[in-house]
């Protein structure tokens, strides 16, 4: 397994998935950041007039996290998968099987863009709750490194999407019928274990549960669940989804037939 | 380190003449297991051969092109790029190929320069910027070096698509019928490009369906039928082996037969007062020789060498429906 024999390509890679989402800023930077700061201000500011508070944490507060990583979710998942589904659109998939690229590199270029994305997005919400719900974070660094943890994730997640699917109406329906349930249902909005009966257990098995858990701690210093298993539970989605899209690039689904 | 080592001894290697391109048995059949559509397919091309891959539409040109370029896995048989396995060394022989896909693949985002930029980038290599100006402008696309990919012409894109196999400065061309779609005054100056590729040291495999675009430009003709190679040759034995035919159309007095002539024995064909006459090439002083003894006043005359065209006819064609004679 050759990991890098061509770091150049991989870094001109890079740069175009960046530079692809970065030409159409207003669709992937400012709609999703709008999205996020429309639902801060419904829930959170209903509901921190309302003086609800989960645990010790006031509503705003516990909200803030639960947004940036949606909007990391989101975000880092369509880079790629859009990003792919278009090159397969506009015939230049193939050209993918003509560069001295390996695999790995092929792969980190997409993901190092989709994670960019998740993470501009997640810290720009969090920038736009500063007036609203203050700037102190309990862990800073490890904040936005468990937002990239979620953006690796959703990356991948993405690349396999992206190979998978033919259309843009194959992506949208993954993301609007699973991905989006999925992670309104991993504790974004509200406290996981505050759920009626069998389906608060229920919840804590989504797997994007632990990852949202994550992101909180970091940024509440509280949260539900025990962090350490949380953490290690993350870094092994992490690495699972990246093995597996790894997996689908050496298959050449998608890719070559 | 070991690399480079490669990279210089194939280097060599080419230098001494060897075989930029070696195929040798290469069998595909796509996975409905209906369809062969490459059967033992071997040849071999030398550095700065100028080669026309002719077939018909479903040949199995395109697959064979899609296995050099990665995007076919092949069911059988070896490939050499440079003296590079394509297997066991594939990611070193995609620096030596560019190819011109027979679809449309331009990056609908970016501008062309853009597109050029990240292109160079993905083989490992600095933007030349003065490079790509000097392609751009062999190829008539100075003026749309700011232009996104999507606002240009389908004869644009697909110039642009030349730009992009070359910008990495590869040892071979692969160009799959590059000219659909391309004017004739542009596509002229496309042949001297070419031609001047050639100059430079490079190996040209075109795929075309105009079959004149081949005669002119290349040394040696590769065809291939239904995934077979039906021929190998160079242009010049090709011709001189099949195309030994002339033709001769005058233009001749209403009311004339020309069966009850003495050119009765030839193969004749007459449509109103047109008359075509196929013979040898080996005949045309007799031939001509006759027409002066004919009762009827000529009115006007014209010679015609049987073409590539009429080879790729006689050697793809089912059935022999060919006229053997005009060949």
């Amino acid at each position: 397994m050759i990991l890098f024999y061509n770091p150049y390509g991989m870094w001109t890679l890079m740069k175009r998935e960046v530079h692809r989402f970065m030409k159409v800023y207003v669709q992937t930077l400012i709609s999703p950041l709008i999205s996020n700061l429309l639902y801060l201000a419904i829930f959170g500011g209903t509901l921190s007039s309302r003086h609800v508070t989960i645990g010790h944490v006031g509503y705003l507060k516990f909200l803030v996290p639960g947004l940036c990583v949606m909007g990391v979710i989101f975000s880092s998942f369509q880079n790629p998968s859009f990003s792919i589904v278009a090159h397969k659109f506009q015939n230049t998939i193939m050209d993918f099987n003509s560069y001295p690229l390996s695999n790995f590199e092929k792969l980190v270029g997409f993901v190092f863009g989709g994670t960019c994305r998740g993470i501009i997005i997640g810290g720009v919400t969090y920038g736009a709750t500063i007036p609203f719900a203050g700037a102190w974070i309990a862990h800073p660094i490890l904040f936005f490194l468990s937002l990239g943890l979620v953006g690796i994730t959703f990356s991948s997640i993405g690349v396999i999407s992206g190979l998978y699917v033919k259309t843009f109406e194959g992506t949208n329906f993954f993301l609007s019928i699973v991905l989006t349930p999925v992670t309104y249902l991993a504790g974004v909005f509200f406290q996981v274990s505050s759920l009626p009966g069998v389906l608060s257990h229920i919840a804590l098995l989504n797997p994007l549960f632990p990852l949202v858990s994550c992101v909180r701690y970091m940024y509440l210093g509280v949260s539900e669940g025990n962090i350490l298993v949380n953490g290690i539970y993350a870094v092994v989605v992490t690495v699972f989804f990246f093995a597996a899209a790894y997996y689908f690039i050496k298959k050449g689904v998608g890719l070559k037939y | 380190m070991l690399d480079n080592h490669l990279e210089i001894l194939n280097g060599c290697f080419c230098l001494l003449g060897g075989y930029v391109l070696e195929i040798k048995g290469v069998s595909k059949c796509y996975s409905n297991g209906k369809k062969q559509a490459l059967k033992e397919v071997t040849f071999h091309i030398k550095a700065q051969e100028f080669v026309a891959l002719l077939g018909q539409n479903g040949a199995g040109k395109t697959t064979l092109i899609n296995i050099l370029g990665g995007n076919v896995k092949k069911d059988g048989g070896s490939v050499k790029i440079a003296g590079l396995d394509l297997d066991s060394q594939e990611l070193l022989t995609k620096r030596k190929i560019g190819i011109v896909p027979q679809e449309i693949s331009i990056d609908f985002n970016f501008t062309v320069l853009e597109i050029l930029k990240f292109q160079s980038g993905y083989f490992g290599k600095r933007f030349d910027k003065k490079y790509a100006e000097y392609l751009l402008e062999k190829l008539s696309l100075s003026d749309k070096i700011h232009v996104r990919g999507r606002f240009l012409s389908g004869g644009m894109k697909r110039r642009l698509l030349i730009a992009k196999a070359l910008i990495h400065d590869p040892e071979i061309i692969i160009l799959d019928e590059p000219t659909a779609g391309v004017d004739i005054e542009l596509r002229h100056s496309l042949y001297l490009f070419l031609q001047e590729l050639k100059a430079q040291g490079k190996t040209i495999i075109l795929t075309t369906h105009y079959l004149e675009e081949a005669e002119k430009l290349c040394d040696r003709i590769i065809m291939i039928k239904d995934g077979e190679v039906i021929a190998d040759e160079s242009k010049q034995t090709l011709l001189n082996k099949y195309a030994t035919g002339q033709m001769i159309k005058i233009e001749c007095e209403k009311g004339f037969d020309p069966k009850s002539s003495i050119l009765n024995g030839y193969d004749l064909k007459i449509v109103e007062r047109e008359l075509s006459i196929q013979f040898h090439k080996s005949e045309l002083s007799s031939v001509l020789e006759k027409l002066t003894k004919l009762p009827v006043i000529l009115e006007t005359l014209s010679i015609s060498q049987s073409n590539l065209e009429d080879v790729f006819l006689h050697l793809t064609r089912k059935g022999g429906e060919l006229n053997d004679t005009f060949l």
